[in-house]
């Protein structure tokens, strides 16, 4: 139950609370580059949420045997070298930044294939955009948020991978919301100075906005999952399963 | 010893990923592989590139691939000419029909003083606008002259000039993009068989005395042009140029144009393309102005934006 309490408010999260676009504003270019249609802007919320939860679990792996202070695989090496009585931690999370852009870059190369060869309709759509997930934001602020999780203990594979999935449905929910939302806007008089990218920011801004109201919807789905004693006492303990101070959702707010 | 250590794993962790990850790609890389015609990509580096739409596909690529599987012929490509034309028959291993090469023509040639019976508009500034309204000009098939050609060009090569769309041929690829804007079908895409060729110079399909009435240079539809040379048809009160039979070399022909030049009594007439050496030197001491500022607008239409 406290698991899957962890997951669902995770999923909540990183879909609704803290929409990786509207929240923390990255992967802008393709959320404001291929909304003009919606068919296209449902593919590529799919072919991003595939990316990055290949993307997650690759880094997450990494990260956890490889890449965090103390990581398994650098450690056996570094006792076989120097002895049983070695002292001293190994820490490559150097490498990091350069491991995930990597694994991405390889990823997103693997998508544009499949891509390719299964759904070429799709692929002309996307054009140029497919490659250019590659430097989609998004995508490395899933890994970064992975490796914070992880550095601090907190996270195992469920939880990074819930994070991923739903981050990119979220992605996929905002991009789609913004496609529909220029759909209609192609049909309506717009102002003259509005036209074009103006009234695109524009419209892009308020949908941020209207997640806003997200907030605190964490607290509140915890509190409902496990009642209003163990919210005090997960608050209280502040421990590694605070999942709610974690994904940076206010504090619950009083009862009355 | 920590560091050295350190370097090394870093530098073994880095080459262990590249080569997990060019394996997969390179299996991917077959497993997923898709059969790409060599001419598309052939085709498509001849290609000018310019996405003009004028072959009727919508991007030079898509053309390059109707090409390769012999859906389109190879000498669609306007922007690119006669030499692209023979580049894209070589890859193809046809041979290329010589094609002239083909640009637009204005089918009007009364500029703005010689329209008469307009009355005051105050709408859109755009011809798509403007045609919706009755009573804008009197000639109801004839030039708007409110820019949707121009704005439509990529190429700068027409402007509107004393309310008349006029085609700068120096600039014109023949693209066709002017001949979708003109919401009054005004402009047409004819074959350059000459650097300067015979126009029917208007589209007003009414009777003679309605045509004087709104404009002193329409074609009445008195038929002597086609009296005077077979090269002209007479379809909708108007004389149609035959440009397939048209030979520029023809001395008989060329007799036969002239004197339906002469004959035509409202100088409807007229020959289009780049001027000839002498009319640039006729008027190389005059200033003309690059556009000249239409008279009709009011306070009203100085605001950008209405409604």
């Amino acid at each position: 139950m406290e698991l899957f309490a962890d997951l669902l408010l995770i999923a909540v999260g990183a879909a609704l609370i803290n929409n990786f676009v509207l929240t923390y504003f990255v992967g802008i270019c393709p959320f404001l580059g291929v909304s003009r249609r919606l068919d296209m802007a449902l593919g590529m919320g799919f072919a991003v949420t595939f990316v990055i939860s290949v993307a997650a679990l690759l880094s997450w792996t990494l990260t956890e045997f490889v890449l965090r202070p103390g990581a398994p695989l650098p450690s056996m090496v570094w006792r076989a070298v120097a002895g049983e009585s070695a002292d001293g931690a190994m820490d490559l999370s150097i490498l990091s930044y350069i491991v995930y852009i990597f694994v991405i870059a390889s990823s997103v190369q693997f998508v544009e294939l499949y891509v390719r060869k299964f759904f070429p309709a799709l692929y002309k759509s996307f054009g140029v955009f497919l490659p250019l997930i590659t430097t989609n934001c998004a995508i490395l602020f899933g890994c970064l948020e992975v490796m914070k999780h992880v550095h601090s203990r907190e996270w195992g594979l469920a939880e990074s991978m819930t994070m991923a999935i739903f981050g990119g449905l979220g992605f996929t929910l905002a991009i789609v919301l913004m496609a529909g939302i220029r759909e209609e806007l192609d049909l309506s008089d717009v102002p003259r100075a509005f036209r074009g990218a103006a009234i695109t920011m524009v419209t892009a801004c308020i949908l941020a906005l209207a997640f806003m109201g997200f907030t605190g919807v964490g607290a509140n789905v915890r509190d409902a999952l496990l009642g209003a004693e163990a919210v005090e006492a997960v608050i209280e303990d502040a421990g590694p399963g605070d999942t709610a101070k974690s994904l940076g959702t206010t504090e619950p707010r009083p009862r009355d | 010893m920590l560091t050295v250590t350190l370097i090394t794993l870093a530098a073994a962790t880095m080459l262990a990923l590249a080569v997990a990850a060019g394996s997969i790609l390179g299996w991917a890389n077959r497993a997923f592989y898709v059969a790409v015609d060599a001419r598309v990509t052939r085709i498509q580096s001849v290609l000018p590139g310019v996405n003009c739409s004028g072959c009727g596909y919508v991007g030079c690529g898509e053309y390059a691939e109707a090409v390769a599987a012999g859906d389109a012929a190879v000498n669609l490509c306007a922007p690119g000419g006669a030499s692209c034309a023979q580049a894209v028959a070589g890859i193809m291993g046809v041979d290329v029909e010589p094609s002239w090469p083909y640009r637009a023509i204005v089918h009007c040639a009364a500029r703005f003083d010689q329209r008469l019976g307009r009355s005051e508009y105050r709408g859109e500034l755009s011809c798509s606008a403007a045609n919706l309204v009755a009573g804008y000009q009197g000639c109801t098939y004839g030039c708007l002259g409110l820019e949707d050609c121009v704005r439509s060009c990529e190429f700068d090569a027409i402007h509107v000039i004393e309310g008349l769309a006029v085609i700068d041929y120096r600039k014109c690829t023949g693209c066709g993009a002017c001949v979708d804007a003109c919401p009054r079908h005004i402009i047409s895409r004819v074959p350059f068989k000459a650097s300067r060729i015979l126009a029917v110079a208007c589209s007003n399909q009414d009777f003679g005395n309605d045509v004087r009435a709104v404009c002193t240079f329409g074609c009445i539809g008195c038929k002597a042009c086609e009296r005077v040379s077979s090269l002209f048809a007479m379809q909708d009160n108007l004389p149609v140029l035959d440009y397939d039979s048209y030979e520029p070399d023809s001395a008989p022909q060329a007799e036969e144009l002239d004197k339906s030049i002469e004959k035509c009594p409202m100088e409807s007439l007229l020959w289009v393309g780049e001027p000839a050496p002498e009319d640039i030197l006729a008027t190389a001491d005059e200033e003309l102005p690059l556009r000249a500022v239409a008279d009709f607008k009011t306070t009203v239409d100085q605001a950008e934006w209405r409604g």
